[in-house]
């Protein structure tokens, strides 16, 4: 009973990384259309870029976890403008149906090669900031940093959700992604609302990397299982739902860490693409969507 | 206050205007009339940026427009509440006229002004929505959704008004409403380019009207003088001379 509750709040945890990317998928996707398939690739340098601020590589630390938060997250809102201005804003503009597809893929495995020049191949730990010994809930043994993961994605994602509702920039994001031409009538700058959602998009992936790196291992190849594993998240969630993330991505981490556990490490990430075929056959805009990928 | 010469916009390699040449002059009230499919809608987007016209040149204050992005010229003073209403469903009314007033709430935009009061102004305009003030746009039924589109069109403090229908799909009444709006509005001194499928209501606010067929000017002259005319009352008034 313990050992399932403790899978249940590990699973919970790797859960929350999931639909911290997964949210970063439907934010390009509600403004544009378009998806950055890069994410898994962005989450890595936003661990990596981390790692170099905080870690005992190249010379340091040079700063607390805390205070390199905040640059990772400037970091990732670049990379993610960055993508979006060479991928995919000539895409958008020849109305090329497919340009970005091929663009975002191809950015990220350039951003792999680059860190695996950059900070080599090999994978390196990345200092907790909290205590590593777990603590004790209702008798199941809890990492700190699993408990900081889950309450940083909540909070990113309030706060997302507020800024959206609340503020006159995130209204006209919003706007932006109903009906696009209508946004540009009311003064709109469209063409930034994208370019920002593709930099929060590669910001929560590097968000998501920070916290998930003191759990995990860093390296140049972290990214690419998470990116795609996050993609499943969204397609079953749905690309329209932000609670559908968070259930997809519980979900999918739960079968993963109770797969892992009672039958075999080796079987983990199969309940996860058998629940992907299974929401694509019964309900392919997802759990809770409204769209489907198709109408990309 | 407006000024288009040559206009030409396409759809992909169809051409639809073939050089449009009208003017709004300030504190005017224009119509456009025109059978289905003789450009109307065309002509209002090439003139807000909608659609990137092919050719010609568009004045908007003396400032030249033409080719710009709509969220330039929007910043520059002109406001279009567009054919079918556009209205952003999933965000509430008052979402929606804050969004009008996106230009004057931002940076590098159009002069704040009384935003607060022009909101009042318009709920005032349009009591219904005043009551409907939180609900989702999208559960308007299809005239609320309409009078939001043009009092959010209100809210930029437009130089000039370029009105598309704004009477489509509404009951007989309403339809009356919208009239007395527009003749307020036009009291009120703003400048407004209306194209309305109602073509002798259209002429009786208007002070000048145009026709549209094919994409060509055909006739125009003050309204007075196109109500009069037996050819337009025959094919758009729907009178016999
Ligand atoms: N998005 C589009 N793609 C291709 N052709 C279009 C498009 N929109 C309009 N057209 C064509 O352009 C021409 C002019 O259309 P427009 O909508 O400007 O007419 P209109 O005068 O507004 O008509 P209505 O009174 O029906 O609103 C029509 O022949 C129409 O088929
Ligand atoms: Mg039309």
């Amino acid at each position: 009973m313990d050992i399932l509750l403790q899978l249940l709040m590990s699973g919970i945890a790797l859960g929350m990384i999931y639909a911290v990317i997964a949210f970063g998928y439907q934010s390009t996707f509600a403004t544009s259309g378009t998806l950055n398939f890069g994410q898994g690739e962005a989450l890595m340098l936003g661990a990596m870029v981390g790692l170099s601020f905080s870690g005992d590589i190249l010379g340091g630390p040079y700063l607390n976890y805390w205070l390199m938060v905040p640059l990772v997250l400037l970091f990732g809102a670049l990379q993610g403008a960055v993508v979006e201005f060479v991928g995919v804003r000539p895409a958008i503009k020849t109305k090329s149906e497919f340009g970005w597809i091929m663009s975002t893929i191809a950015l990220g495995i350039i951003f792999r090669n680059t860190a695996e020049n950059l900070w080599g191949r090999d994978d390196l730990p990345f200092p907790s900031p909290l205590p590593t010994e777990p603590i004790h809930i209702f008798g199941a043994n809890v990492l700190p940093m699993e408990l900081m993961v889950v309450v940083g994605a909540v909070l990113m994602m309030v706060l997302v959700e507020l800024f959206n509702r609340r503020s006159i920039y995130g209204k006209a994001v919003v706007a932006t992604s109903s009906d696009r031409d209508a946004a540009g009538l009311m003064g709109i700058n469209t063409g930034l609302v994208i370019t920002f959602s593709y930099a929060l998009s590669s910001m929560s992936a590097a968000f998501a990397g920070v916290l998930i790196a003191p759990i995990t291992l860093t390296g140049a190849s972290m990214g690419a299982v998470l990116g795609l594993k996050a993609f499943a998240v969204a397609i079953i969630g749905g690309l329209t739902s932000g609670l559908g993330v968070i259930v997809g991505g519980i979900l999918l981490g739960v079968a993963e860490t109770t797969t892992g556990f009672y039958i075999s490490t080796g079987y983990k990430d199969v309940p996860g693409l058998v629940l992907l075929l299974l929401v694509l056959a019964i309900k392919p805009s997802g759990l809770f969507g409204k769209t489907t990928i198709k109408k990309v | 206050m407006l000024e288009v010469n040559h206009l030409k916009a396409a759809y992909g390699q169809v051409q639809v205007l073939h050089g449009i040449e009208l003017k709004v002059p300030k504190g005017q009230v224009v119509t456009l009339i025109g059978s289905n499919g003789a450009g109307k809608t065309t002509t209002m987007r090439a003139i807000s940026g909608m659609l990137k016209p092919t050719g010609g040149s568009i004045l908007l204050g003396g400032k030249s427009i033409a080719g710009l992005p709509a969220h330039r010229i929007a910043r520059i003073g002109l406001a279009h509440s567009p054919e079918g209403r556009r209205v952003f469903p999933t965000q509430t009314v008052r979402d929606n006229l804050l969004l009008g007033a996106f230009t004057r709430l931002t940076f590098g935009g159009r002069p704040r002004g009384d935003i607060r009061g022009d909101l009042d102004r318009a709920l005032d305009l349009f009591p219904r929505l005043r009551e409907r003030q939180f609900q989702l746009a999208g559960t308007l039924s299809g005239g609320e959704q309409q009078m939001l589109a043009m009092a959010r069109a209100l809210m930029l403090n437009p130089d000039v008004l370029l009105l598309d229908e704004p009477s489509m799909g509404l009951a007989p009444i309403l339809v009356e409403e919208v009239f007395h709006i527009i003749e307020r509005l036009k009291e009120q001194g703003m400048t407004m380019l209306l194209v309305e499928q109602f073509a002798a209501a259209a002429l009786a606010v208007a002070d000048y009207g145009y026709v549209l067929e094919n994409g060509r000017i055909a006739v125009h002259g003050p309204a007075e003088q196109l109500r009069n005319d037996p050819k337009v009352r025959a094919a758009y008034l729907g009178i016999a001379h």
